[in-house]
């Protein structure tokens, strides 16, 4: 069963072949850009352009359909008018397995529905998979095709399901600046044949995704969403972005993807019910992604106590209250903890219970490697669950040595490393829009993720994925403990 | 057992009355008043033999959905000759109500005892199913929308789960001086409505909402005193 859905879908990940139609010979049109894509991303299988009438696009030979191509097609990318769609699948003789349908004026439009139905015939008759139609594309790095203008070229373990194409690309991209390294994202619009619930099921199969996230705006089916859910035991994280919770949010998703939204507090229900974490914006969803990327959630010690160590006594108390209204604690050390920050004759200013605010004159000394010793005191005698690192990087500019924050930012990775599983480690880098602190800011992230540490921009976002991963945690923790 | 949701799509009803509601409450284990349903006031004497006393009378029609509002009802009656009165008065407030409402009989209940009263409820949700929902009676329910609920089928887990996340949790468990109540009769009661093989998952194509409000519950049980069930159209 797990080999058949990962066989399924191989050609779709990993196509050897793929047509693509709508290409001009002009070479301006969406799949010309498409094709200039996949090959600068590596993709080294056969490309068809299918054309009516050209014997050859962008250097390669085009056929005139379908069915008439020297190899099956594993993946065909189609943008071409909505009414000619269904007529070329039809043609496609049994010879593809996934068509992917770019164009629009489907069911998201009432005068598209009959057309949609009709489309969905034909993919049936053509005896292929349909994905879209609606959507924009897909991104798998294991199979070097991509979308994409920009994206990670490596291949990692987020794997996600989006019914809106736009936000696909949002994901990919702002993912990519936060360190995001995905299994594969697949846009599917409209949903005329493969939803959501298809791929989650790949994806809980597919060895290569750690974690899975769904951008949905109507569950079709969100008896099997809740069946497949339900069966799995929570076993990878999942992570569901929601349009349409709300009644004006929904009126918005009707004519946005053309079908009816479920009702809010069923989705409240089943993340209750089945562990996967539900989501409000497009920000939280790639933070809690990260976390998960970058972290092994630990049942047997579900998130609590969390330790809070940085520059800025502001900063501290807002995250504190901030990580406590998340149901997250930051509660004083007891005193053997205390008392081993105290033997370090830190100067005054820097407070050593929990939150640890150290000012840059404290975080200096030693050039920076002063940080090594109070993590260490923090990991060892204080043995929080999650232990978060914050730098407001603006306050270092023009008081110390540009390698204190290099210093800062090494010694906070090595010792983490002396203390695999014991806490979550975190890293907050608060800097100011300066263009200069967010070149150091990219280096320092890149740096981290190597290391598996997740990199935040600010304390709330930072708190908000670690409530994510609480929640899955403590899911985890009841069912295991006496299912 | 599914003889009065044929009877009521036979009759073209939209809901199942109060006494066929019960009847299928009772038959997934559900416990409800003990009852007789007479046909008129001449014959409500001779119901009383049958049940401990006090009772409760109630007006049965299908054209007063909200007894209480057309004052319906008379609780607390301890004798023949007081229950015989109240079956008169209620009539005549039954027909100032609604005057072309159409009279079934009475239906002569016996009161259940004491306790917190809680809603358990149930909707068929377009895209998941049936849904089952549980809140605390009165107020909780009605302007504080303190319910939680759950997709069906729910587990024992889940539906102690439910109760936890009330915001008046606290009352269940006996706050401010009072017995606490049974827990597992609530658990029960859930998982009987909204549980594998519950009436809301077998009734899946006919059930569109169900309302068991009041469901009363004490340190020993849990007893269903008033229930309303909407049928889906169609059956489909």
């Amino acid at each position: 069963m797990v080999e058949d859905v990962i066989e399924r879908f191989k050609p779709l990940f990993e196509p050897r072949t793929v047509a693509v139609v709508g290409a001009s010979t002009r070479g301006a049109a969406l799949p010309n850009i498409f094709i200039r894509r996949i090959r600068e991303f590596g993709y080294t299988g056969e490309i068809y352009p299918i054309h009516p009438s050209a014997q050859e696009i962008d250097g390669l030979r085009a056929y005139r359909g379908l069915g008439d191509t020297p190899q099956p097609v594993d993946y065909a990318y189609i943008a071409i008018a909505a009414a000619q769609v269904a007529p070329l699948l039809r043609e496609a003789r049994g010879r593809v397995r996934f068509a992917q349908v770019i164009s629009s004026g489907f069911g998201e439009v009432d005068e598209g529905k009959a057309l949609q139905e009709e489309l969905a015939a034909a993919a049936r008759d053509g005896g292929m998979r349909l994905i879209g139609p609606n959507c924009l594309g897909l991104y798998t790095p294991r199979g070097r095709v991509t979308f994409a203008e920009i994206g990670p070229e490596e291949v990692g373990g987020v794997g996600i399901v989006s019914q809106s194409g736009g936000l696909g690309t949002d994901i990919i991209r702002r993912g990519f600046a936060r360190g995001l390294k995905f299994s594969g994202l697949v846009t599917v619009g409209n949903c005329a044949d493969i939803g959501p619930n298809d791929l989650l099921q790949f994806y809980f199969a597919d060895p290569q995704t750690k974690v899975i996230g769904m951008y949905i705006e109507a569950a079709k089916d969100g008896r099997q969403l809740f069946e497949i859910l339900r069966g799995a035991r929570a076993v990878k994280p999942v992570v569901i972005l929601k349009g349409g919770r709300t009644s004006q949010g929904r009126a918005a998703a009707v004519s946005h993807t053309g079908s009816l939204a479920g009702d809010d507090r069923a989705w409240v229900a089943l993340s209750k019910q089945t562990g996967c974490v539900l989501v409000e914006t497009l920000d939280e969803f790639i933070d809690t992604l990260l976390m998960f990327q970058a972290l092994q959630p630990q049942p047997q010690h579900p998130t609590q106590r969390v330790a809070l160590f940085g520059n800025g006594g502001g900063a501290s108390v807002l995250a504190t209250d901030c990580f406590a209204r998340l149901g997250l604690n930051v509660e004083p050390f007891a005193r053997e903890a205390v008392d081993a920050l105290a033997a370090l004759k830190l100067p005054p200013g820097t407070s050593i219970t929990n939150p640890v605010d150290a000012p840059v004159g404290t975080l200096q000394q030693d050039d920076g490697r002063v940080a090594e010793k109070i993590l260490e005191i923090i990991y060892a005698r204080g043995r929080p669950e999650a232990l978060v690192m914050h730098l407001n990087l603006s306050a270092f500019v023009g008081r110390t040595k540009p390698e204190v924050l290099d210093n800062l930012v090494q010694a906070a990775l090595r010792v983490q490393a002396r203390y695999p599983g014991q806490a979550h480690f975190v890293l907050v880098l608060r800097s100011d829009g300066e263009p200069a602190l967010e070149e150091r800011k990219r280096s320092f992230r890149a740096r981290a993720l190597e290391f598996g540490v997740p990199v935040y921009d600010e304390m709330v976002n930072a708190g908000c994925a670690l409530s994510a991963l609480q929640r899955h945690e403590r899911f985890l923790n009841v069912r295991e403990s006496n299912a | 057992m599914i003889t009065v949701i044929a009877e009521a799509r036979k009759q073209n009803r939209a809901a199942l009355d109060e006494r066929a509601g019960k009847e299928l409450l009772a038959a997934y284990g559900v416990a409800v008043p003990r009852s007789v349903v007479v046909p008129g006031v001449a014959e409500v004497a001779a119901a009383l033999g049958k049940l401990n006393l006090p009772v409760v009378v109630k007006v049965m029609s299908p054209d007063i959905l909200h007894k209480s509002e057309a004052r319906a009802v008379r609780l607390n009656i301890t004798s023949s000759e007081e229950l015989a009165m109240a079956c008169e008065e209620i009539l005549a407030n039954a027909r100032a109500y609604k005057k072309d409402a159409r009279i079934e009989g009475f239906l002569v209940e016996e009161m259940a005892p004491a306790g917190q009263e809680i809603v358990v409820g149930g909707v068929r949700d377009p895209q998941f199913g049936p849904l089952v929902m549980v809140g605390l009676g009165g107020i909780f329910v009605e302007v504080l929308a303190d319910v939680s609920f759950r997709i069906c089928p729910i587990t024992r887990r889940d539906a102690g789960e439910m109760l936890d996340e009330l915001k008046g949790a606290a009352l269940l468990r006996g706050a401010r001086g009072r017995k606490p109540v049974s827990r597992t009769a609530i658990v029960d009661v859930l998982l009987k409505v909204g549980g594998e093989g519950g009436l809301l998952m077998t009734h899946a194509q006919d059930i569109a909402e169900a309302d068991i409000n009041p469901v009363v519950v004490s340190e020993h049980g849990a007893v269903a005193v008033d229930a309303r069930f909407v049928l889906a159209k169609s059956g489909g």
